[in-house]
């Protein structure tokens, strides 16, 4: 596995749990009749936060750990391939190019949501909810670039 | 996606400069080896640039390293 390729499945891990916490939160203010804007706000700091914040020390946590295994292995140097080449970049912009696709449609949808009546508190929730679902399928769609040829 | 119609020798290329590896390859032209591996599969048809920068390291024409699959393309 590349060094790009393990930088997009960490980033995929990472935002998976994002969502699996942000759903059970949601659903938790829901049932517990807490679903207000204080706490909704709230969530999309931690959201947010969790997502900058593991996503670097993660990132940096899986090369080191990474790199020692390698060294153990080889019992030579490890070659750090940290550079992006022309099919990096290309891969990464097709990847980019369907997170914003997805995010568009889940901002449509969630502006739908409110167009139709329902409170702005639950646009809000489904914008995050979509642009961390949109970045999940980039990582989806790049890992599979990768996997199968570009 | 998939494979490209862009044909190459590289591999045999390699194998005629003293079983270059793909590493060092990829360190004289400037990517990543998963970029040569890719190539060599054809899974990936690198820019003209890069094109170039290949049949520099080979020191043979273009057209030695790189062919166009017509015949794929009536496919």
């Amino acid at each position: 596995m590349s060094f790009q390729e393990k930088n997009i499945t960490v980033s995929l891990v990472n935002f998976i749990l994002i969502l699996g916490v942000y759903i059970i939160r949601v659903f938790q203010m829901i049932q517990g009749g807490s679903f207000n804007s204080t706490n909704v706000f709230r969530l999309w700091g931690i959201v947010i936060a969790l997502a900058i914040l593991v996503t670097v020390f993660a990132t940096i946590l899986t090369h080191i750990v990474s790199n020692i295994i390698q060294a153990i292995k080889t019992r030579e140097e490890p070659v750090i391939e940290d550079i992006a080449d022309e099919r990096d970049k290309l891969i990464d912009l097709r990847g980019t190019k369907i997170t914003y696709f997805v995010s568009s449609i889940g901002v449509f949808l969630s502006m739908l949501t409110f167009a139709l009546g329902q409170p702005p508190l639950v646009m809000f929730t489904l914008l995050i909810f979509f642009g961390v679902v949109a970045q999940i399928i980039g990582d989806i769609s790049r890992l599979y670039l990768y996997r199968r040829g570009f | 996606m998939g494979k490209s119609r862009i044909r190459n020798n590289i591999r045999k290329l390699r194998f005629f400069h003293d079983e270059m590896t793909q590493q060092q390859l990829a360190e004289k032209v400037g990517v990543t080896r998963q970029t040569i591996i890719a190539m060599e599969q054809e899974k990936y048809s690198p820019s003209l640039e890069l094109a170039f920068r290949i049949a520099r390291v080979f020191d043979v024409p273009l057209e030695e390293v790189f062919t166009y699959d017509a015949e794929a393309e009536s496919k």
